[in-house]
């Protein structure tokens, strides 16, 4: 009986220290893909170290699996990565010739509470700490930057192609309005006035246009689904690579339905500007 | 009509003249045409091609404006009015029927007829009531609810002329209206005519048709842009 009670104290102890190995052991933060690629889970242990030999390596505990926020710079790398407690990454990384606590950083990310103070926040830290250099992230962005000039030749291939679709639109109008001037030229004989018609037709235009632009516009939301589900395939990215935001449907809608009547109006405008007769006639 | 004189005069021409301007210089279609037409006549202006008929009727019916020369409609000048108040003279006051019957193709017979109504301003029940009593009228009633593309040639200009009546005009012109037709069916439309005019509406008729003419009361023919002898029987 002594020596099975002294099993189970024994058994327990090795329990206790093993839970307290485990408590001790500090967690890490893995990426979806790098735990899809090793098959990690959480709870697992890993060993990380800062040389490909794996010397000095430090034992972590996987504490959760993310997804990576999404960074078009690095699109096409997929992003194996995990997240250090500031702590656990400086003891991992730090030369052994740098004492504790005396390591530098470049820069650092603040997540503000209120993204709108970012401005105050930048201005009163770079008063209040001379040599710190402190800027919004879209500051830091600049002008100049990769996204900034793709959005710049992105609207220039906008007014490229609206103005072609302008000139597509009008010739294909002109065909159609063309193909009723028969139709017109009774409407002037039996007494419309041209002003009347021009009014239809302008109403006939604005209805049409609106159609097309609410066609475009579902059009554009099956569009976003497709591309963004095929390029998040692709590049296993949680990447929005469309998005058609109320604003860019308003802008549509409001290029669309007007360049839609105008050119209705100005292709029936040539039309009602010749005699009833003379539209009567083949 | 006025008392116990002539009937009033409701389109009178004077020295109307239409010409064209072409790079050999200007090309007149009708020349110093002096003429009117009183209420409830019967006329048809007969002439070989291109001796200005249509252009002629186009002028009094106010289509077209002339070049030079006056022309009154109701005792009010008409020569000189604009696009748009010829328009709304034509709307409210002529009937046109034409060679190729411009029914719109979308639109039923009753729809067609009532269109002249509904531009004119008339309401919905009673344009809808006037449109049948016409399709009545020219005989096609039972086709009221038919798109033209369902009528036969000879329907078709009845349903023509049955909107051309739709505003009550004092005034019918027809350009050709049996032009398209076989003899049996022009002769349909000619007595539908006919009976228009002997209701009270004045008509003018051009056509090379001597059937149709001889029906006319009184005949112009043409030449070269002249009326060269006006017949009243």
């Amino acid at each position: 009986m002594k020596h099975l009670i002294f099993v189970i104290a024994l058994a327990g102890a090795f329990c206790g220290v093993w839970l307290h190995a485990q408590e001790s052991t500090p967690t890490i933060l893995v990426s979806r893909q790098l735990a899809a690629q090793e098959g990690l889970n959480v709870g697992d242990a890993v060993e990380l170290a800062t040389d490909e030999r794996g010397g000095k390596s430090v034992a972590f505990r996987i504490a959760g699996i993310y997804e990576p926020t999404p960074d078009p710079m690095r699109l096409g790398a997929v992003p194996r990565e995990v997240r250090l407690h500031l702590p656990d990454l400086l003891a991992l990384t730090r030369d052994e010739s740098t004492p504790e606590g005396t390591e530098h950083v470049e820069a650092i990310n603040v997540a503000l509470a209120n993204p709108e103070d970012a401005s105050a926040f930048a201005a009163e830290l770079n008063a209040k700490m001379p040599g710190i250099l402190a800027r919004t992230t879209s500051g830091a962005a600049g002008s100049g930057t990769t996204f900034v000039v793709l959005e710049r030749f992105h609207l220039a291939i906008a007014a490229v192609t609206i103005l072609a679709s302008t000139v597509f639109l009008l010739a294909l109008t002109i065909m159609l309005v063309d193909e009723r001037r028969e139709a017109v030229g009774m409407l002037r004989l039996i007494g419309l006035p041209a002003r009347r018609i021009l009014v239809q037709v302008l109403l006939e235009g604005l209805l049409i246009a609106s159609c097309g632009a609410v066609f475009g516009l579902v059009l554009a939301r099956g569009s976003e689904y497709l591309i963004n589900a095929f390029f998040q395939w692709r590049y296993d990215t949680a990447l929005v690579f469309v998005r058609v935001t109320p604003s860019v449907a308003a802008v549509c809608v409001a290029i669309a339905v007007p360049l839609g009547a105008v050119a209705t109006v100005a292709a029936s405008w040539a039309l009602l500007r010749r005699s009833g007769l003379r539209l009567a006639r083949r | 009509m006025r008392g116990n004189d002539a009937p009033e005069t409701i389109v009178e021409a004077k020295d109307l003249t239409r010409s064209f301007a072409m790079p050999a210089g200007p090309v007149f279609a009708v020349r110093d045409v002096t003429l009117s037409i009183r209420a409830g006549e019967h006329t048809a202006i007969t002439g070989p091609s291109g001796c200005g008929k249509s252009t002629l009727l186009h002028l009094l019916g106010c289509v077209d404006a002339p070049s030079s020369g006056t022309l009154m409609f109701e005792g009010k000048e008409a020569s000189t009015l604009s696009d748009r108040e010829r328009s709304l003279l034509r709307l409210r006051h002529i009937g046109f029927v034409f060679q190729r019957f411009f029914l719109l193709p979308m639109l039923t017979a009753a729809e067609n007829v009532e269109l002249p109504q509904a531009e004119a301003g008339v309401p919905r029940d009673e344009r809808r009531r006037r449109s049948l009593e016409l399709l009545d009228y020219v005989g096609l009633a039972s086709r009221a609810d038919h798109r033209p593309s369902q009528l036969s040639g000879g329907e078709m200009q009845r349903v023509a002329i049955a909107r051309a009546l739709s505003n009550r005009p004092r005034l019918l012109l027809a350009d050709e209206p049996t032009g398209e037709l076989d003899q049996a069916t022009g002769e349909h439309v000619a007595a539908l005519l006919d009976r228009v005019n002997a209701d009270g509406t004045a008509m003018v008729i051009v056509t090379h048709d001597p059937a149709l003419a001889v029906r006319a009361r009184r005949v112009l023919t043409m030449r070269d842009g002249r009326i060269t002898e006006d017949v009243s029987r």
